[in-house]
């Protein structure tokens, strides 16, 4: 254990705050997981505990594996690995999953594990290195916008192209996160208004597309327009789940029902996932919701002190390109809970039993754990030669 | 462009306020909906996933007085069978297996049964009709049986349990042990309704999901509290003899319908009450309360009511003699008439109830009170004759004992009232007061419940309520026995006169439905009745038998009609009663009898080791003990045991023989 911890770098605080996270995580999970198992009756609350605490466990290896890797490797890694999860969006997408009819194509199975696979979220963090990339490269430069377009904006709209018709709101945030970081990084305004316009256009294309040809491309546009619909009527379906995350938020009070419980869990889907949030307001109140911004905050704090004190542009738009997602998925979990958000699927991250969400977030963690790694053994690393680098420039 | 750090971090910071501010935003909503919005969700939260379950009390059950069930609460089954859960193969096994059971159980043939569930099979039918009203045992029985034994899911075994309410002893004093359900709350069950039921229990039930839902705290909220127990007076053999004695004579008489009443003479306890009446098919059911609900004119009976206020006014005694000409007699315009042809002519009082003439009670009460009809009416209502009884069963008829200015009150009305007419009594208000005359004067309220209990302890106890202590003087009391006794001994009820057991009361053959006299002469109806009690000295029960509109070609006199009912009763309680049936030890004793029995005693109590002395022994002991002992007896002569083969002492062998010589 000690020889363990010897071997970890970067900022202590990130690490302590992922682990206790990971850890206040089983309480909600496991007294969400009797939801599946005795209304979805979907395996046992054991075997729901046992396969969090192995996802967990997997994802603080994939963070320690991750956070030993200089993080230049990611540079020219995000362009290796940009048509390769293209090609895994298409395979993802192709598999016609449906539910009530429209395209949810949204999984992949791993093999041998048997675990679904979310790859839009693989492409979310792919996409958000390669954009902090294209920044840090061209960070002398001026911008032509022509050129970027190529450079940048078409392989964004490759991948957002395959995830769009699956999931609409994913897209969205994704496009949000690149939109987010091209600001940070210096990307002219005007320039970015040009791609909102374009971006726009061609989602309403798509729209009127699937709107024209509803049997030629079974597609969840209807769902879209309904849950936005539906935001605002209370009566519908998903006023459904928010009535009854409502109620769970209402009757948790200020100290909470206490852990397990909740009595919402039983009827509100996805309780172990996308409304974990409501369900740890129930059990545990406004204290555990205010510890739990708390800890997101803190999160925020450290990445932006990791921002901060990153030795290249490109370390410190890494950091914040694969980091603010992950806040955000957060804030836009709670919004949705709350309310204030119409419902989209996205989980808590570190708390929500996202199967392999949370390995994503690992993956981004231990990305900005190697920047705060990196840090501080600059000199050493700057003597080293990376074997990648040549690939790196003739991509490049 | 050269985009710094510096920048970054500036545009950076803009986003952190973003999300600084978003989170405050999230927290404010937080706050919003727990309290703002808060008591409507909480309030949704409680509707949509608390429930209240009811835990139904166990309803008590309704005793004998000895402790037999009367009316108890079971379980019931009705059975049905799912198909199509069936698997193929297991049907294809077993259908022969089952339809066997089935027919062994239910009856019809094993064929019949395999048909009917091959059809079911074929048809998917997922609820077939099996059998209803299976009783408990049978139904552990049933869920044996092949395929069903495979439980609900593979073997389709659908059960549904009812409680229902069950009389053990069927139609006997159906409705005086009542029942509670759509049907109304008549007799004991009704009337001991809020006992019997209990109370509910609650249990608060959380959703778990749908159609599920689970207990919230390991306790109920309220236990349910189940129903007392109720113990009747009734007892089961005095019942069973009055209903099935009632049935016959009913049967015999082709009665329109009849009651019986047995009542324990010092507590009025109600021992037996059977009430038939006759269905449209024929057969005689408990259809009504008679004894309690029908008020009608009494007749004769009542004739005991008027004596007893003859006599305690003074102005007649037992002796009085009155006249009764030869057997019809003009009054107030109006004839009246004597059973017996040609008449009884000068008879004293007594003898005048004894015979039961109409004319003489007539003539008796007329004169003596026709100047102040109130000198009559009031004694009556003064031992409570007007009054309801109180009784705690439902719909009991109110008595009519009208006064002069009542609407029924003529000049007429006197000497009807005399011998029984133009007033009401029902026939338990009637035997509430041959029960007083019984009782030395004391009247007592019938009851029909001894006691409440819960899990065999007394919860509350009913002691006897005494409605009027003294009705009359007790040397008119004395007086109106003899003449009851008498009645039997040689009045209308002599048929009835047994030598082994006695017995007092009174006939009463009423006319009945004689509003248009021309009708009735050609259609005559009468309620026949027979009210006393028994022995005649220091009676044990007071019992009442009433049969309406009998068949007058069979018969219709009180004593030839209802005397029987009463008769077998007295003769059943007479004989299996062991208080009443002391018999006096009439075999004279003797001290030497008394001596040798205490020696045969002593020998047969000791364990014997060697031969006894038996000498000045009765042979019947002697030989008694020897072959006890395992000898082999020889005996010579009769008498008492003067010689004997094996002395005294001497050592037992078991098989040898002695001998011994009798004087």
């Amino acid at each position: 254990m000690k020889r363990l911890l010897k071997n970890i770098e970067g900022d202590r605080a990130i690490w302590a705050i992922v682990t206790i996270l990971a850890i206040l995580s089983f309480l909600p999970v496991y007294s969400a997981s009797t939801n599946l198992v005795y209304v979805a009756n979907n395996g046992t609350t054991t075997y729901h505990l046992f396969k969090h605490a192995f996802l967990l466990f997997c994802g603080f290896f994939i963070i320690y594996a991750v956070h030993k890797v200089p993080f230049r490797y990611f540079s020219g890694g995000s362009v290796l690995a940009l048509p390769l999860v293209i090609v895994l969006l298409i395979y993802t997408l192709s598999q016609g999953t449906t539910i009530g009819g429209a395209n949810a194509s949204r999984w992949i199975q791993i093999p041998v594990i048997g675990i679904g696979f979310q790859t839009s979220t693989l492409a979310a963090l792919v996409l958000m290195v390669y954009v902090a990339r294209y920044l840090a490269r061209n960070k002398e430069k001026v911008i032509i916008f022509k050129e970027s377009i190529f450079q940048l904006w078409l392989p964004v709209a490759v991948t957002l192209m395959f995830i769009l018709p699956a999931n609409f709101s994913t897209t969205a945030i994704i496009f949000s996160m690149v939109l987010l970081i091209c600001f940070i990084g210096g990307y002219p305004w005007k320039y970015l208004a040009s791609v909102v316009g374009i971006g726009v256009f061609a989602l309403t294309l798509f729209v009127l597309t699937a709107k024209a040809f509803p049997n030629a491309m079974p597609n969840r546009v209807d769902t879209w327009i309904s849950r936005i619909e539906n935001f605002s009527d209370k009566n519908a379906q998903e006023g459904y789940q928010v009535e009854k995350a409502k109620i769970a938020i209402a009757s948790g009070g200020i100290k909470g029902r206490g852990p397990g419980k909740s009595v919402q869990k039983n009827f509100l889907p996805q309780s172990s996932s996308d409304f974990i949030f409501a369900i740890v307001v129930e059990e545990f109140g406004l204290i555990g919701a205010g510890t739990l911004i708390f800890f997101y905050l803190f999160l925020l704090i450290r990445i932006l002190i990791a921002a901060k004190k990153a030795t290249s542009i490109f370390a410190t738009l890494l950091v914040i390109g694969v980091g603010l997602p992950i806040i955000f998925r957060a804030m836009i979990n709670m919004a949705v809970a709350v309310n204030l958000f119409p419902v989209t699927g996205q989980t808590l991250p570190l708390i929500s039993s996202g199967g392999t969400s949370i390995w994503m977030t690992c993956i981004a963690i231990g990305i900005i754990l190697s920047v705060t790694a990196n840090k501080e053994k600059t000199d050493r690393e700057i003597n080293d030669e990376n074997p990648l680098n040549v690939l790196h420039e003739t991509i490049g | 462009m050269a985009v710094t750090k510096k920048n970054i971090l500036n545009r950076l910071n803009f986003v952190l306020l973003f999300i600084v501010v978003f989170f405050i935003a999230i927290a404010a909503q937080l706050v919003n909906i727990q309290f703002v919005e808060g008591d409507r969700y909480r309030g949704l939260s409680e509707q949509l996933t608390i429930r209240t379950d009811t835990i139904h009390a166990n309803k008590g059950s309704v005793f004998s007085a000895d402790g037999s069930l009367l009316a108890t609460s079971m379980s019931q089954y009705e059975i049905r069978m799912d198909l199509v859960t069936v698997n193929g193969d297991v049907f294809e096994k077993n259908v022969k297996g089952l339809s066997k059971e089935l027919s062994k159980m239910f009856g019809n043939s094993a064929s019949k049964w395999e048909t009917k569930l091959r059809r079911g099979k074929s048809k998917k039918s997922r609820y077939l009709f099996i059998a209803r009203n299976v009783g408990y045992t049978d139904y552990v029985k049933i869920k044996k049986f092949p395929i069903f034994n495979l439980g609900v899911y593979k073997g389709g075994f659908i059960a549904e349990q009812t409680t229902v309410r069950a009389h053990p002893l069927d139609k006997v004093a159906e409705r005086t042990i009542g029942y509670d359900d759509y049907r109304g709350a008549p007799g004991i069950e009704g009337a001991y309704r809020s006992y019997l039921t209990g109370v509910n229990g609650v249990r608060l039930k959380q959703k778990i999901a749908k159609g599920q839902w689970k207990p919230i705290n390991d306790n109920n909220e309220k236990e349910p509290v189940n129903g007392k127990d109720i113990v009747t007076t009734i007892d089961v053999n005095i019942q069973d003899i009055a209903h099935h004695s009632l049935l016959r004579q009913l049967e015999f008489y082709k009665a329109e319908h009849g009651c019986v009443v047995v009542m324990e003479t010092k507590t009025g306890e109600v021992k037996a009450i059977s009430n038939l009446g006759r269905s449209k098919a024929g057969k005689y059911y408990e259809k009504r309360n008679y004894a309690v609900y029908e008020s009608h004119e009494p007749g004769s009976a009542f004739k005991v009511m008027a004596m007893v206020v003859a006599l305690e006014s003074g102005k007649i005694d037992t002796s009085t003699v009155v006249d009764t000409g030869t057997g019809r007699y003009r009054m107030h315009g109006r004839y009246i008439s004597d059973s017996k042809r040609g008449g009884y002519g000068e008879i004293s009082a007594a003898r005048a109830l004894e015979v039961s003439s109409n004319i003489a009670f007539a003539r008796l009460i007329d004169e003596n009170f026709g100047e102040k009809p109130e000198e009559f009416i009031n004694p009556l209502l003064k031992m409570n004759l007007n009054n309801k009884l109180g009784l705690p069963i439902k719909g009991e008829g109110a008595p009519l004992i009208p006064s002069p200015g009542h609407e029924i009150w003529s000049k007429n009305a006197l000497p009807s009232i005399a011998y029984g007419y133009n007033l009401k009594l029902t026939p338990l208000q009637t035997l509430t007061f041959y029960n007083a005359i019984a009782n030395n004067g004391e009247m007592v309220k019938p009851s029909f419940v001894k006691e409440i209990r819960s899990y065999d302890k007394h919860v509350q106890k009913f002691d006897k309520v005494v409605i009027n202590p003294k009705i009359c003087s007790e040397k008119t009391i004395g007086k109106v026995q003899e003449i009851l006794k008498n009645v039997v001994f040689r009045g209308t009820g002599r048929s009835l006169y047994e030598e082994n057991f006695s017995m007092a009361g009174k006939t009463g053959t009423a006319r009945t439905e004689y509003g248009n006299y021309q009708e009735w002469v050609k259609n005559k109806k009468y309620i026949s009745s027979f009210t006393g009690y028994f022995p005649a000295e220091n009676p044990k029960y007071s019992c009442i038998v009433v049969i309406h509109k009998p068949d007058k070609t069979v018969g219709y006199y009180g004593a030839d009609v209802s005397g029987p009912v009463f008769k077998d009763i007295a003769q059943k309680i007479y004989t299996s009663n062991h208080e009443i049936n002391l018999a006096e030890n009439k075999v004279p004793e003797f001290e030497s009898v008394d001596k040798n029995f205490n020696k045969y005693n002593k020998l047969s109590d000791i364990e014997l080791k060697s031969i006894p002395n038996l000498k000045g022994m009765a042979a019947m002991d002697a030989i008694s003990i020897l072959e006890n002992l395992g000898l082999k007896v020889q005996v010579e002569g009769n008498g008492k045991v003067v010689e004997q083969s094996l002395s005294e002492g001497e050592k037992l062998v078991k098989g040898s023989t002695i001998f011994i010589k009798l004087v």
